[in-house]
């Protein structure tokens, strides 16, 4: 019995120390993690900033398209009178191109449309920045935790647990492995009596 | 029954760039009488406060999301039949059975096209 006593006491002390090493290294490192979590508030701050750069540069963008947009719906109703106006006083080559130049006109206006949308890119990028932003602070929330568990001491305070960044973390991973195109959407709405 | 473009439609996203092209789109299809919301509560409220005719709204907005705004207007006696179409980048298959379930009219994934938006408003406006 007292053998076996002894190889417990034995074995606890080795564990006590273990222990106690792991807690010295951990202080040792805290610092460091102190460091580098420090850098977090900036990275967040940055990538804040890239989603209104974006944003800004979009918005000009779509100002400029739409401006553009408008031209063209006057240009082809002022081309359209004048086409008219020719066939009536029999031009009709002179009507022709002209009418050549209002369908080119409508051409440009659906290339517009399709600038407009392709802008949605912004909205997309934004949404994962904003992800990420909350991913970056929850760590650094937790990387100082950390540092005051373990014995170095900050200032900073407990901020409250959202226990959110593991979730984001897999909406992230989801938008890039399985992201579902229109088709396959309307295949499962068809699923559902959608026609 | 055919859209009426006179009809008023409200655009419910928190993104102003998302606002802005579903707007444009829109205006391209004819509607231009389109009214514009931040997010899923100030959405409910515009819809209470005027007569709308259908709602274009995204899923992920703070304050009150869209498929929250979905669900609140389908509990609504006086809005429960205004369509609703989701224009979401969320677009895992729980999500789009989750707005189904919550009565979704129809669903667009993010990107889209316009020939996509006007394919889905001849489908809920047949």
């Amino acid at each position: 019995m007292d053998q076996q006593a002894n190889k417990l006491y034995e074995e606890l002390g080795g564990l006590a120390r273990f222990v106690e090493n792991a807690m010295k290294t951990i202080a040792e490192v805290g610092p460091q993690i102190m460091s580098s979590s420090a850098q977090l508030p900036t990275a967040s701050s940055h990538l804040k900033d890239l989603n209104k750069m974006t944003e800004d540069g979009t918005l000009e963008v779509m100002r400029l398209t739409e401006v553009i947009q408008d031209n063209c719906v006057r240009i082809s109703k002022e081309l359209r009178a004048v086409v008219e106006t020719l066939q009536t006083m029999d031009c009709v080559t002179l009507a022709q191109r002209l009418e050549a130049v209002n369908t080119a006109v409508t051409e440009d206006d659906k290339h517009l449309t399709e600038i407009m949308t392709a802008l949605s890119f912004q909205d997309l990028v934004a949404q994962r920045v904003k992800k990420l932003v909350t991913i970056l602070d929850e760590v650094q929330r937790k990387l100082m935790e950390l540092v005051v568990v373990f014995g170095v001491r900050q200032n900073g305070k407990r901020l409250p647990d959202n226990g959110v960044a593991d979730d984001l973390l897999k909406q992230l991973e989801a938008s890039n492995s399985t992201a579902m195109k229109q088709e396959v959407a309307d295949d499962i709405l068809a699923q559902f009596g959608f026609k | 029954m055919p859209a009426d473009p006179s009809m008023k439609i409200l655009v419910v996203d928190d993104m102003v760039t998302m606002r802005r092209i579903i707007k444009n789109i829109l205006k391209q299809l004819g509607f231009a009488n389109v009214e514009e919301a931040e997010n899923g509560q100030e959405g409910l409220q515009k819809l209470k406060a005027d007569t709308f005719g259908f709602v274009v709204s995204d899923w992920n907005m703070p304050v009150m999301t869209g498929i929250d705004m979905l669900r609140a207007i389908r509990a609504d006696e006086k809005l429960k039949t205004i369509p609703v179409l989701m224009v979401t980048a969320e677009a895992q298959q729980s999500n789009l059975v989750e707005a189904v379930q919550a009565g979704v009219s129809n669903y667009i994934v993010k990107p889209f096209t316009a020939e996509t938006m006007q394919e889905k408003l001849g489908k809920i406006f047949k």
